[in-house]
């Protein structure tokens, strides 16, 4: 995971700009995000889910506490990334409310993805 | 009533005129046993009242059956392909499936009503060469004399209530979504953002802050964040690359919608449910599932999306 350590977005952060920092858990395999999963942060956000998955072990975690929004697409990458993992599941972290409401929307019966709400 | 004889990939698509409960119970119940007698899986979307005519009608016969208030399921008709017929359609892959239908009612207000009238057109295009039938009643005595009129041109098939069956003479579901892709015209008093790409989580912020000034509250706000979220990234990347949103109430709803200068060229889209683990496909039925209602326009000039939720 030392490669997976990225910002997203155009330029420095800026109040009603996007941007995305994503960075590797210690101690345990995931990846913790701040800021928001959008169109214009995209990129990092895939990339940082590509890291993931693979150096994923069984469980691997998302640490989503700091992320404010995060759009229909950006939860897409994130459930396709947990249906093509080989085994075992992806635990999200105190994710925003729009990442559990799309996933019942469109997946309400994917069992690769365990939310633990904020 | 027996419907036509199909093929296997026959995709049927009857409306039903009735003028009394008991002509809707008596040929609703008998659709429903032809299915029964096929094996066939059978659903069955209907307002209330009705749904409660058709259990009667069938008794111990309705167990095993799908039911669906449509006025709950279907109160947006934009949803209804997607979440309720592809929804029952494709969860039973194997042989034909038969659904009734009813996305029109007495009540359905006129703002509503193109876009009911839409969804039964698209209806064929959703599922031609599918192995479905789907019965879609309308009551004659109660619906408007243009609402009949309309569903012979959106029904290839025309049943009477009392049973007899013929081939409309008007069918061209083409014509009717082109005849309701009305001009949308904002409020004069609604609030206006225009927006590029960095303006992507500000013109959501504006919706949100216009949401709550309007009094939208709960759950209902964060679908706006969502929807907005959508229609306004399509703007940017389909939609020449900025727009304007435009928030106002009406009665007793909320209103947002989108302008930009794209062309929306799928009649389908938003409305065909993309496989599983398909990456796109998804923003435009994202903003039926959540919404009361959504009406389009598309044109050489642009696009216009709104979406209406109630406060």
């Amino acid at each position: 995971m030392d490669a997976l350590r990225m910002v997203g977005g155009s330029g420095p952060v800026v109040p009603g700009r996007a941007a995305l920092e994503v960075s590797p858990l210690s101690g345990r395999c995931g990846i913790r995000a701040s800021g928001e999963i959008c169109e214009v942060t995209r990129p990092s956000w895939e990339r940082a889910l590509t890291e993931l998955s693979r150096c994923h072990e069984g469980v691997s975690y998302v640490e989503l506490s700091q992320v404010a929004f995060v759009d229909v697409a950006g939860v897409t990458a994130l459930a396709v990334t947990a249906m093509n993992l080989p085994d075992g599941r992806v635990v999200v972290e105190h994710p925003p409310p729009q990442l559990p409401r799309v996933l019942r929307l469109f997946w309400p019966d994917l069992d690769r993805i365990e939310v633990a709400p904020r | 009533m027996t419907t036509q004889v199909t093929t296997d990939e026959t995709f049927v698509h009857p409306a039903l005129f009735y003028r009394t409960e008991q002509e809707y119970t008596r040929q609703t119940v008998s659709f429903l046993r032809e299915g029964l007698t096929n094996g066939e899986p059978l659903a069955v979307a209907v307002p209330g009242p009705n749904l409660e005519l058709i259990k009667d009608g069938l008794g111990a016969d309705a167990d095993g059956i799908t039911f669906l208030d449509m006025t709950e399921a279907g109160r947006n008709p934009g949803r209804i392909i997607p979440r309720v017929l592809r929804g029952f359609a494709d969860a039973h892959p194997e042989g034909r499936v038969r659904i009734i239908g009813e996305p029109i009612w007495a009540g359905r207000s006129a703002v509503e009503y193109p876009a009911c009238a839409q969804h039964e057109a698209l209806i064929n295009a959703a599922f031609e060469g599918r192995a479905v039938t789907i019965l879609c009643p309308y009551d004659e005595t109660r619906l408007d004399p243009e609402v009949i009129a309309d569903a012979r041109i959106t029904h290839p098939t025309l049943i009477s209530g009392d049973g007899r069956e013929e081939t409309s003479d008007v069918y061209d579901w083409q014509a009717v979504v082109a005849r309701y892709n009305e001009p949308l015209v904002a409020a004069p008093d609604a609030a206006v953002f225009s927006y590029g790409r960095e303006d992507l989580p500000a013109v959501r912020q504006f919706a949100v802050a216009q949401a709550g000034l309007l009094g939208l509250a709960g759950e209902r706000v964060m679908d706006v964040e969502l929807a907005v979220a959508e229609l306004t990234t399509n703007s940017v990347i389909h939609g020449g690359g900025r727009g304007t949103l435009a928030v106002w109430a009406e009665r007793d709803q909320l209103v947002f919608e989108v302008r930009d200068a794209g062309r929306l060229t799928d009649p389908l889209a938003g409305r065909r449910p993309p496989e599983r683990g398909q990456l796109g496909g998804r923003g435009l039925m994202l903003v039926h599932y959540v919404s009361d209602l959504v009406r389009l326009h598309t044109g050489d000039e642009g696009t216009t999306v709104r979406f209406y939720l109630g406060r």
